[in-house]
């Protein structure tokens, strides 16, 4: 089970989900993705997408308007 | 108070001022406020002609006389509001406080930063998507909020126009962004 991160500070929306959805075909099953956005409405669509895939998502804040998301693929 | 009474509380300051709303709220609360302009103003939400004035006196604090333009001359309204100054402008007020509310609410979310530019083809592209779009409202009569929002409030057939090209425009647009920014 590999972890990947993508880095998408500083990146208005959409990128920041263009940037998961072009990472993705790379995970396999059980893999886990971690975005690290400053964007609010990348809090809002990229979990909304990857729950609508039917993976789990985990938001973390880390600090004042920046945020992890882990994602991690179902099988 | 009790344990469950203090949890119940939390849980209703993350949803209202730390959450996202969904957007049928938002647009709710768009529609009331629109309404409310409309009733003090006389005149449906618009955004972008504020602009024009906001250029008009920074040119007249440079020494320019905007006041000869004929969108000015032309129109008298026009030129008594430039006239009366920003303080006696309705809409700079109004967007005074869209930027001062907006503010406001990333602050209470605790979600406002500076954010770094990461590149220098986002501010190329900030500036140039910046001059489209003001260029484009000027020439369609209002942005989406005074052409397309308030132009179908009001069953203007310009609105749909508007609306049309926001997906001509949003389709082109996604393709640049995917092309250059990704």
């Amino acid at each position: 089970m590999a972890e990947f991160s993508l880095d998408a500070l500083g990146e208005a929306c959409p990128i920041p989900l263009l940037k998961v959805q072009k990472k993705w075909p790379d995970l396999k099953g059980g893999d886990v993705l971690i975005i690290h956005i400053d964007h609010s409405c990348a809090l809002k669509n990229i979990p909304e997408w990857a729950r609508k895939e039917g993976h789990n998502v985990e938001v973390e804040e880390v600090e004042d308007g920046v945020w992890d998301i882990y994602i991690e693929k179902t099988a | 108070m009790t344990t469950r009474a203090m949890q119940e509380i939390e849980n209703l300051r993350t949803v209202v001022i730390k959450d996202a709303w969904p957007y049928w709220l938002g647009a709710i609360m768009l529609g009331l406020a629109n309404i409310c302009i409309f009733i003090v103003t006389a005149a449906p939400w618009g955004v972008t002609t504020t602009f024009v004035f906001w250029g008009a006196w920074l040119y007249q604090l440079v020494g320019g006389h905007p006041e000869t333009w004929s969108f000015f001359t032309l129109q008298p309204p026009m030129l008594q509001a430039l006239k009366g100054g920003i303080l006696n402008h309705g809409g700079s007020i109004m967007n005074i406080g869209i930027i001062v509310g907006a503010f406001l609410s990333a602050a209470a979310a605790s979600q406002f930063r500076f954010k770094r530019i990461k590149a220098g083809r986002q501010v190329v592209a900030a500036l140039a998507g910046g001059l489209l779009m003001g260029y484009g409202a000027r020439l369609a009569f209002g942005c989406n909020v005074g052409a397309y929002f308030s132009g179908i409030a009001s069953m203007s057939l310009h609105g749909w126009v508007f609306g049309i090209f926001i997906f001509v425009g949003a389709y082109l647009g996604s393709k640049l962004l995917v092309k250059y920014f990704m």
